[in-house]
Parts: C-alpha cells; structure tokens; sequence
C-alpha cells in the first residue's frame, strides 16, 4: 500500500511534466502556452516532495517525543525548495501572462501562428 | 562600515525596491542611486579583489550563521570576485549611458528601467558569488525574469514577441536545471556546491550523466549555444541598445560561469570538454555565418556575440589551463569590446527603425566621435593588434597548438576571416560611402560619449599592456582549475 503511495506521487509528477510539455509545444494559443509551462512547473514540485517523502512520517519539528524517531521524518529541503520554486514558477507566470496581455493588444490574436513579425 | 561579498547581493536588492519610492520624492534621485550603487559596489570590489590577491586567500561569507554545508554561503575566490567586480564595473559604465538616454521617455519608464536593471545586477553577481547550488537557481531565475521584461520594455517594437519567446525558452532551461538540482539532492543528499564536488565521486555513473546533460542544456540555452541560442537574436534586437550591451556582458556570462562551475568544480568529468569543444566549434561557425548575411546592424552584433561564446566554450573545452586562461581573458574582453560596439552602434542607428546597414552608410562624416569608436571595437572583437581582441584569440591559438588541434585551430581562422569580412564591411559602409538616408541623426549626450570613451580606453589599454589583467586572469584560471583547495576553503569556514 505504502509502496503503491509513492509510486503513485511520482507518476503522477511525471505525467502532470508530460502534459504540461505537450500543452507548451502543440497548442496554438498563448494562453494555453502559459497554462502548459505552469503545468510543467506544478508536476516539478509535486516531484520535489515526493522525493523528501516517507510513508508515515512526521513532519520535521524536533520535539522530545519524536526525537527516537528521527529517522521517520520527512526531509524537510524538498520542502523549503519547494516554496521557493513555487514564488519563482509565479512571478515567471505572471511576467508571462503580462506579455500575453501586450501581445494581444498589439497583435489583436492570441494565435502563436498569426504573431510573426520576427522569425521564429 | 564593514566591507563583505554580501552586500553585491544585498545592496542593489534594496536599491531595486527603494527606486519607486524615492522617485516619488524627486525624480532625478531614481537615475542617480543605480549609479551611486554600481559606484559603491565598484569600490568594494577593488577593496576584496586587493584583499583575496594580497593575501592569497578566498573569502568565504556565511549567511545567517549557519557554516557550510548547511546554510548558504557566498565565495568570493579570484574567479568570482573578478566576474563580480566586471559586473559591477560594467554596470557603471552602462548606468553612466542610460542617464540620458532617450529623454523623451517618461519617468515613470524610466524608473521601470532601472529597477530592473538593479535586480538584473543583483542577480547575475548573485549567479558567480553564491556557493550553494539552488541559491544559483534562485539568482538565474531572477536574472531571466528581469531580462524578459527588459527585452519588452519598448512598447512600439516587437519587444513583447522576443520576450514571450525567450520565456518559453528560458522557463524550459530553468526547469531543466531544477529537475538537475533535484538529482542531484537525490544523489548527494547536499545543496552545498563544495560538498557535491566532494561526495560526487561515489555517484552512479549513470545518473552522473544524465544530470550532467541536464545542465549542460540548461545552461546551454542560458549561454547561447548552439542548437539552443534561437532567443538571442530577437532579443538583442528588440531590447533596447544599452540592455543588448548588458546581455552580451553578464546575462551570458553568468550562464556560462553556472556551466564551467558545474562541469569543472562540480563533477569535474573530463569526458564530456570535447562535447563542449564541438558543440563550441558549430555555435562559431553557424553564427557567424549567419552573421554575414545579416542586414540588421543589431542582429548582426547578436550573432556576433553568439559566434563569440562559441570561442569560449572552445576555450573552455580544450581544458588546460592555458586554454582556460584564455577563455577567461575572451570573457572579459568580449563584456567590455561588445558592450562598447553596442553601445556606439545604438547611436549608430538611433532614429531608423528597421535598423538596417543601410542607415550607416556615410555616418562618418556626421558621427566622428561615435563611429570611430564603432571602428575601434570591431578592429578589437575580430583580433587585430594592438587591441584588446589580439592577446586573447592569441592565447587560445596558443593553447590550442599546445595540445595539436590542427582541426580546431583551422576552424577559429577561418571564422576569423569570415568575422572580419562582416565587420569591415560596416567599417567600409560608415567611412567610405555618400549619406543617402535622410533619417535624423542623435549626437550622443555628453555622459553617453564618456561610456563609450572608458571602455575603448580600457579596450587600447589592455591591449597594449596585457599585463594590467593578465595576473588576475591567472589567478582566476587557478582558483577555478584547482578543486581541491575549494572545497577546502568552502568546508574549513567557521571550524574552530
């Protein structure tokens, strides 16, 4: 069961990658670009605490109930990383979603194919 | 007050973020505090650089008194602090251009302007200085981000397109690196760059590679190698002309420190330098082909400066230490040479907007002051004594021959050729051709000329004596070669 849990985290991480990427490179539309990369980003954290998790463990705060128990902790970087990578993977978003706005206006579609004024 | 590697980082963080509210107070002080900055950190950078030559030690910061390997620290070894201390020189320079520049652009932009330009600094300086590797990450990721808005900064141009375009290309690099760093967590169970290097020997030579290639393409793309560098040439286009001299002299270079620091200090595999040799080879070749055939001034200096980063990944990939020598010296005289040849060609073609060679023809006779220094630095970039260009493409000739790659030697004349026929052609257009173009010209403002007048010193001054460099450049190529005596000074820190 406990093994089933992390094989599961990690194939949903490498799925939810997948689908981001395909959604970055096949669809049209820049919004749904933006959304692809995000969804890239979404799969990429889930990775990161799966790979500090441990099945039954305790969060990382030494008390002295836990502290035999070290072992069975959660690793805490993944997770510091995590919320990190989270603030960066947002701001790209929104300098993205800024640029989408300014492409729309100036170009009046949101079609990658119809923006073509420099060579892609 | 006390003078430490943090406040590279620290200082032009809180400088990005007081610029709007000290604008609200009086307009000309957000222009005047990028430059009082840059100033300072200038100056702190001569005072560490004496301090790390004199003494023969690297300074270690440790940030919140946690010591390495646990909390994040900053190293300010020969190698970085030179990178550091170029940035920020550059920075001043390029701040004393931008003063005036485009006064026709309201405050409120221009406040924009150097709030990003700030967190660029910031970031690129936090890229060489940091010693950990997902603090890397964190200052790469600034850097992209100020330089996709930096590159969308014009409005009426197609600066949004080149930018998105460079952000769907960066955020796949970041992403690429992040899944690398995650790896190798996995692997060492370390963020700690000294660390990693050290406990890199007992991992699986298999993952060993896979997470190599991911930084390679990660900061590949970040460093305008080929078959990754299909951002560059928008970018530097659209940008305006003083950002493409800041992309050519520490958005790149700061990719390609995060590449050299990953493959020598980090994994230190000797096998995969003849990757990045040929892989350096194609970039220089195809770019500056394309070169050639470019009708766009700003293009062309963008594939140029592509070409150019394939010589130091050459440079670097033949790996010993004469050849790192000259790539770090290349480094260095491509950020100050590219930098000069955008900031004059800016003024070259200010008010045309297709930008193209046409615009230049005759320009001579109306710009002196700023053509000739267009003049001087393509004589420097494509090597010609006695500039700056000469010493370095003469040291990796050298390096080269030392080692007998005929192959490699042939390749970097022959681009060599190719570069100057490019370059002089622009030289025969500004000099020997009748003004047809009716476009009105800009005469550059007073501290612009001055900019571009530092560098072309700094551009004969080196060239005529290596020397004035030459020993930081060997202390550099040292510290970076020397593995060992890093992690040692990185892990030694804060042990009593």
């Amino acid at each position: 069961m406990n093994e089933f849990l992390t094989i599961s985290f990690y194939g949903t991480a490498i799925v939810l990658m997948l689908i981001g990427l395909y959604a970055a490179l096949a669809k049209k539309n820049l919004l749904k670009i933006v959304i692809g990369l995000s969804i890239i980003d979404s799969g990429l954290h889930l990775l990161f605490v799966a790979v500090g998790f441990i099945s039954n463990g305790t969060a990382p705060i030494f008390s002295p109930e836990v502290l035999e128990s070290a072992q069975q902790m959660v690793d805490p970087v993944p997770q510091a990383l995590v919320l990190t990578a989270i603030v960066i993977g947002f701001a790209t978003t929104a300098v993205a979603l800024a640029l989408v706005i300014r492409l729309y206006k100036h170009h009046n579609t949101a079609a990658i194919d119809e923006i073509k004024n420099l060579k892609w | 007050m006390v003078i430490s590697p943090v406040q590279y980082i620290a200082i032009p963080l809180m400088a990005a973020f007081l610029i709007p509210l000290f604008g609200k107070l009086n307009k000309d002080l957000a222009r005047i505090i990028p430059g009082l900055v840059l100033l300072y950190l200038s100056y702190i950078s001569v005072v560490l650089m004496n301090q790390i030559i004199s003494s023969n030690t690297i300074i270690v910061e440790i940030i919140a008194g946690w010591r390495p390997p646990w909390g994040i620290n900053l190293v300010f070894s020969p190698l970085t602090g030179f990178l550091a201390s170029m940035f920020s020189m550059l920075g001043f320079v390029i701040w004393m251009y931008t003063y005036n520049f485009k006064p026709e652009v309201d405050n409120a932009q221009k406040q924009k302007f150097y709030v990003l330009f700030m967190m660029l600094i910031t970031g690129a300086t936090g890229i060489v200085l940091t010693g950990d590797i997902f603090n890397l990450f964190v200052f790469l990721e600034i850097t992209a981000i100020s330089a996709y808005s930096l590159t969308a900064f014009y409005r009426e141009r197609d600066g949004a397109e080149a930018a998105f375009k460079y952000l769907l290309i960066g955020s796949f690099s970041s992403t690429l690196i992040l899944l690398a760093i995650l790896l190798l967590y996995t692997q060492v169970g370390t963020l700690n760059m000294a660390e990693i290097a050290l406990k890199m020997p007992g991992v699986d030579p298999f993952m060993k590679g896979v997470i190599l290639i991911l930084f390679f393409v990660g900061f590949g793309i970040e460093s305008e190698l080929f078959p990754l560098n299909g951002w560059s040439p928008d970018v530097y286009t659209q940008a305006p002309g003083p950002i493409g001299a800041i992309f050519a002299g520490m958005v790149v270079k700061a990719g390609i420190y995060g590449l050299v620091r990953v493959v020598f200090t980090l994994f230190d595999v000797k096998e995969i330098l003849p990757l990045l040799v040929i892989i350096g080879m194609i970039t220089m070749a195809v770019a500056e082909v394309i070169a050639l055939r470019q009708g766009k001034l700003k293009r062309m200096l963008a594939y140029s400066s592509i070409g150019q980063m394939g010589l130091v990944a050459v440079a670097f990939g033949i790996g010993t230490h004469d050849s790192v020598f000259a790539a770090i010296f290349l480094m260095f005289n491509h950020a100050i040479i590219k930098g000069m040849l955008f900031l004059s060609g800016t003024y070259l073609v200010y008010n045309s907007t297709e930008k193209t060679l046409d615009d230049v023809d005759g320009i001579g006779k109306h710009l002196p002051f700023t053509s000739f220094l267009f003049a001087l630095g393509a004589l420097a970039i494509v090597g010609m004594p006695p500039f700056a260009g000469f010493w370095s493409k003469l040291y990796l000739l050298m390096a080269a021959a030392d080692v007998r790659l005929m192959t490699v030697i042939a390749i970097i004349l022959v681009v060599s050729v190719i570069e100057i026929v490019y370059y002089f052609r622009v030289i025969h257009r500004i000099y020997f051709r009748e003004r047809i173009s009716t476009i009105e010209l800009k005469i550059p403002s007073f501290n612009a000329k001055l900019a571009m007048f530092i560098l072309a010193i700094i551009i004969v001054a080196v060239g005529v004596y290596p020397d004035l460099i030459s020993g930081f450049i060997e202390r550099a190529t040292t510290d970076l070669l020397d593995k060992q005596s890093y992690i040692q000074s990185v892990l030694s820190v804060g042990l009593k």
